[in-house]
């Protein structure tokens, strides 16, 4: 079992090394294939875990592989850790890590890096994979790093294209600022526990401080806020969609985002501890799902409005389990994979079907042409609204119900208005892409076809679960087979059993009487009276150019950082590094040179002269050995 | 004043010979003058070594210094032209500097050896051995050297043969 | 002041008188007559050592008596060099062979 679970992220690992190395010369077309046989093989592996982790749920499997670190009285080592957390997580990677695999083959063929392309995916599976399975913090933030980078290759994927480089770095640097919190984090731990080991922090936990402890916490999840995209630190995600369309869905709906989140999740004895830090996580979640879900409104870009709506599930995700829904976040994350892996993998054959134009405005019509592209996007879209019964209806509504149960008020209000709005744009996006006449140029009219299989199939793949896991492993609402999975990780599931007759009930009722709201308040500005957004937008043009243009968040960026870091540098460059530093090397020099010139007439090339100064040094010596050196 | 075998009268003599001759080799004009004076004080340099009663060394200067190299040196101040001028000609830009240079020398070394102690005393006799004593020497224990030596002379005769042909000889 | 120092200073003087045509006269050949003037001075002070000195008895006589035989051979290559110097430049005076300044 050890082997099998040191296979999984080893697996990717050489595959991206001989991909890389060998891709363009000997396997030129088909570099994919030990690229996807891998991750299938690493897929078989996890489900092998899982299943073994299914059948034996108390005891944790643990690999110890070697020690990695050994600082004084610090000890790291380069180990595994399985609970039913990690094996939940190895599911939703596992399974929509090798689908996007396969969707690959189909939407990046004929692509020049394309060798490039598999071996990057096959290093973030490594990196993913070490993430979840590591058994300590620092391990866990080699795979943490490593999705980062394996974000910027795959965001720059296109690099000629200045924008996607651009997008690349703003990713990486964006996210650098919350490592930077966790790395603070780690040494924090290190001075007061002198472990990094999760079960040496987690046993000694009583023993830190309470400021030390809540210090701990914020930037722990100052690292979540960079790598889940959370305000403030969310700019990244949206520009992201430069890459790829199964970067996007892989990186960036299904698994790295979700990094941030099992992070939280994993330092769960941490945060019990300390109900400041988790009112500020749960805070910060809702403050951003209803942020992003107000920007998704306007955007026109296809791929814009899913990422926003990635950074709203997210805050969702956060939400949860600032919150005490632990294992509700946890259920909302594995739903979220399936359903936004789908909905980015479908966007990305309504695209690939459009000769890549992302413009909905452009789109139109495409329900009768696209037909299992849209039946599994609307499957998609769906499960996100959280309309009953597909999975994001349990998942959310679990969500903002126990934020209602526990007492945030407040926090349900946001949730219930971000589930309003998220209907509405979800069926925005819908309709205006399946719905009407096609309004794009004639020549990209005749090139609509629905995509390839091998597209196809991991759409149909992804919309099972999408549509189904949530009365599979949600039911009954806190008492579900999922949140009794995670028990373990967790808390015991309460004994008091979800009243559908009560509260609980009602709550539901009311979140999907919202959601179905928003939806009729879709179809009537985007079929019935086309003319209604442009209206609305004339009467509230402050409304609509905030949300267009995000709330001004990356022009606060610009003013407030960027300028003043490149104002600052050029003036240490005309100044300090021509001035000062070339100043005194040039003058160093000019002084030698001087010096030299002065010298220089010593040397007349007479031989007398050179005599004349052996025998006055011979005098010179001759004193100084009789009368000063010595006794 | 030291007794023994130092004989002041005769040394001051001599002493004296050479170093009027010495500053004439330095100080003539005419360097056929100052070669002259150069042959002069090779004389008075033997009569020294006599005086020390190194005989062997005596002859040897006469031989050598006396009979060969003042030959040579004429001979090179034959092959090339005199210079006729002013005084300032023949001395360089330096030897308002060597002058008190040397005299420095001349007299902080003085100084120092008449003020110098010896550590082990100082014979009154004259140690240096007789002809037979010295021949023992050489060929016993410096032998090598003075094998060597001959080798040197080989290279130096060679050596100056073919540097002073004259370049239309050279084929 | 006992016998040796007479000759020593005798030495030292001749020496210096030397050093001062060696470092002050302009004519080549010259320079090499003063030159043997200092190697006299030195011979002399090595056989006044070995005379009046117990360890070093028989060494002095020897020693100068090499050094008279290297000076031949070492003034007869110098004037062979000025000689052909000469033949090239027309020019015996030291100070005009400044090709190496700088």
């Amino acid at each position: 079992m050890k082997a099998i679970i040191t296979l999984i992220p080893l697996l990717p690992l050489f595959g991206f090394v001989v991909t890389l190395i060998f891709g363009k010369r000997f396997f030129g077309k088909r570099a994919d294939v030990l690229a996807v046989a891998v991750v299938t093989v690493a897929w078989v592996l996890s489900m092998y875990v899982f299943y073994h982790v299914f059948t034996h749920r108390e005891d944790a499997l643990q690999v110890q592989l070697f020690g990695w670190i050994g600082s004084g009285s610090l000890h790291v080592t380069w180990g595994y850790y399985v609970d039913t957390l990690t094996a939940v997580m190895l599911l939703v990677v596992g399974t929509i890590g090798m689908l996007v695999h396969y969707y690959s083959i189909g939407y990046m063929r004929g692509d020049e890096g394309y060798y490039r392309f598999f071996a990057y995916l096959n290093l973030f599976m490594f990196a993913m994979f070490t993430l979840i399975l590591a058994n300590n913090y620092l391990l866990m933030f080699l795979g943490w790093e490593g999705v980062g980078l394996c974000s910027y290759l795959l965001i720059a994927f296109w690099f000629r294209k200045k924008s996607a480089s651009q997008a690349g770095k703003k990713a990486f640097l964006v996210n650098r600022i919350g490592d930077f919190g966790f790395t603070l984090a780690m040494f924090l731990l290190i001075l007061s526990v002198n472990t990094l080991q999760f079960t040496g922090v987690f046993a000694q936990v009583g023993s830190i401080g309470n400021t030390t402890l809540l210090a701990i916490c914020l930037l722990l999840f100052m690292g979540a806020i960079g790598k889940s995209a959370q305000f403030p630190l969310h700019v990244w995600l949206p520009d992201a969609m430069e890459g790829p369309t199964p970067v996007s869905a892989l990186i960036h709906a299904a698994t790295m985002v979700n990094a941030g989140v099992y992070m939280v999740a994993r330092s769960y004895p941490l945060f019990i501890h300390s109900h400041a830090a988790m009112l500020v996580v749960m805070s910060i979640g809702a403050f951003t799902a209803i942020y992003a879900a107000l920007i998704a409104l306007t955007q026109n870009d296809i791929k814009r409005v899913i990422a926003y709506s990635t950074v709203s599930s997210l805050g969702f995700m956060f939400m949860a389990l600032g919150a005490g829904a632990w294992a509700a976040g946890i259920f909302y994350l594995l739903a979220h994979g399936f359903f936004k892996g789908l909905l980015f993998l479908a966007s990305g054959s309504v695209i690939h079907a459009m000769s890549g134009e992302q413009d909905m405005r452009l789109m139109g019509g495409l329900r009768k042409k696209l037909p299992l592209t849209f039946w599994t996007m609307l499957t998609g879209a769906v499960a996100m609204a959280g309309i009953f019964p597909l999975s994001g209806f349990w998942a959310k509504d679990e969500i903002i119900g126990g934020a209602f149960r526990a007492g945030y008020y407040w926090v349900w209000v946001v949730g219930i208005v971000t589930a309003f709005v998220t209907a509405i744009y979800m069926g925005r996006l819908i309709f205006l892409t399946f719905w009407g006449e096609n309004r794009a140029a004639a020549e990209v009219q005749h090139h609509i076809h629905e995509s390839p299989k091998v597209m196809t199939v991991p759409l149909v793949l992804l919309a099972i679960p999408a549509a189904v896991l949530g009365m599979i492993v949600g039911l009954p609402p806190d008492g579900g087979w999922i949140h009794r999975f995670l028990e373990p990780v967790f808390f015991r599931v309460e004994s008091e059993p979800f009243s559908w007759i009560g509260s609980g009930g009602l709550l539901m009722l009311v979140s999907l009487a919202v959601v179905l709201l928003g939806v009729y308040a879709a179809y009537v500005m985007y079929i019935r009276s086309r003319e209604l957004p442009a209206e609305l937008s004339k009467s509230f043009p402050w409304a609509y150019r905030a949300s267009f243009n995000k709330f001004y968040m990356d022009e606060f960026y610009e003013v407030s950082v960027i300028r003043p870091v490149i104002d600052g540098a050029d003036w240490l460059w005309t100044f300090f590094d021509v001035k000062v530093i070339d100043g005194s090397v040039n003058g160093l020099a000019w002084l030698w040179d001087r010096f030299a010139r002065l010298i220089r007439p010593l040397q007349t090339g007479r031989v007398q002269n050179y005599a004349f100064a052996i025998f006055s040094g011979m005098f010179v010596l001759v004193i100084v050995l009789r009368w000063i050196w010595g006794s | 004043m030291p007794g023994g075998d130092f004989h002041p009268i005769a040394f001051s003599i001599i002493a004296a010979w050479i170093l009027v001759c010495g500053i004439g080799v330095v100080t003539f004009k005419n360097i056929v003058h100052s070669a002259v004076s150069m042959v002069f004080c090779f004389l008075g340099v033997a009569a020294i070594y006599l005086l020390l009663n190194a005989s062997l060394v005596a002859i040897i200067q006469l031989l050598v210094y006396v009979g060969a190299i003042s030959v040579v040196i004429l001979f090179a101040i034959m092959l090339t032209e005199a210079q006729e001028g002013e005084y300032r000609l023949f001395f360089n830009r330096q030897s308002i500097f060597a002058f008190p240079l040397t005299v420095a020398v001349a007299v902080v070394v003085t100084a120092i050896l008449v003020s110098s102690r010896y550590p082990q005393p100082i014979s009154l006799k004259s140690l240096t051995p007789n002809l037979k004593g010295l021949a023992t020497l050489l060929f016993n224990v410096y032998v090598f050297p003075f094998e060597l030596v001959s080798l040197v002379l080989l290279a130096a005769m060679i050596g100056a043969i073919v540097l002073a042909r004259r370049e239309d000889e050279l084929q | 002041m006992s016998a040796i120092d007479w000759y020593l200073v005798l030495a030292t003087l001749l020496f210096c008188i030397g050093a001062f045509g060696v470092l002050a006269r302009r004519n080549l050949i010259l320079i090499v007559m003063s030159l043997e003037l200092m190697l006299n001075a030195v011979n002399i002070a090595l056989v006044a050592f070995s005379n009046f000195v117990p360890g070093v008895a028989g060494k002095g006589p020897i020693f100068a008596l090499f050094v008279i035989t290297i000076a031949a051979a070492e003034v007869t290559i110098g004037l062979a060099i000025v000689i052909a110097n000469y033949r090239n430049r027309r020019s015996l005076q030291a100070d005009s062979f400044d090709e190496l300044k700088g």
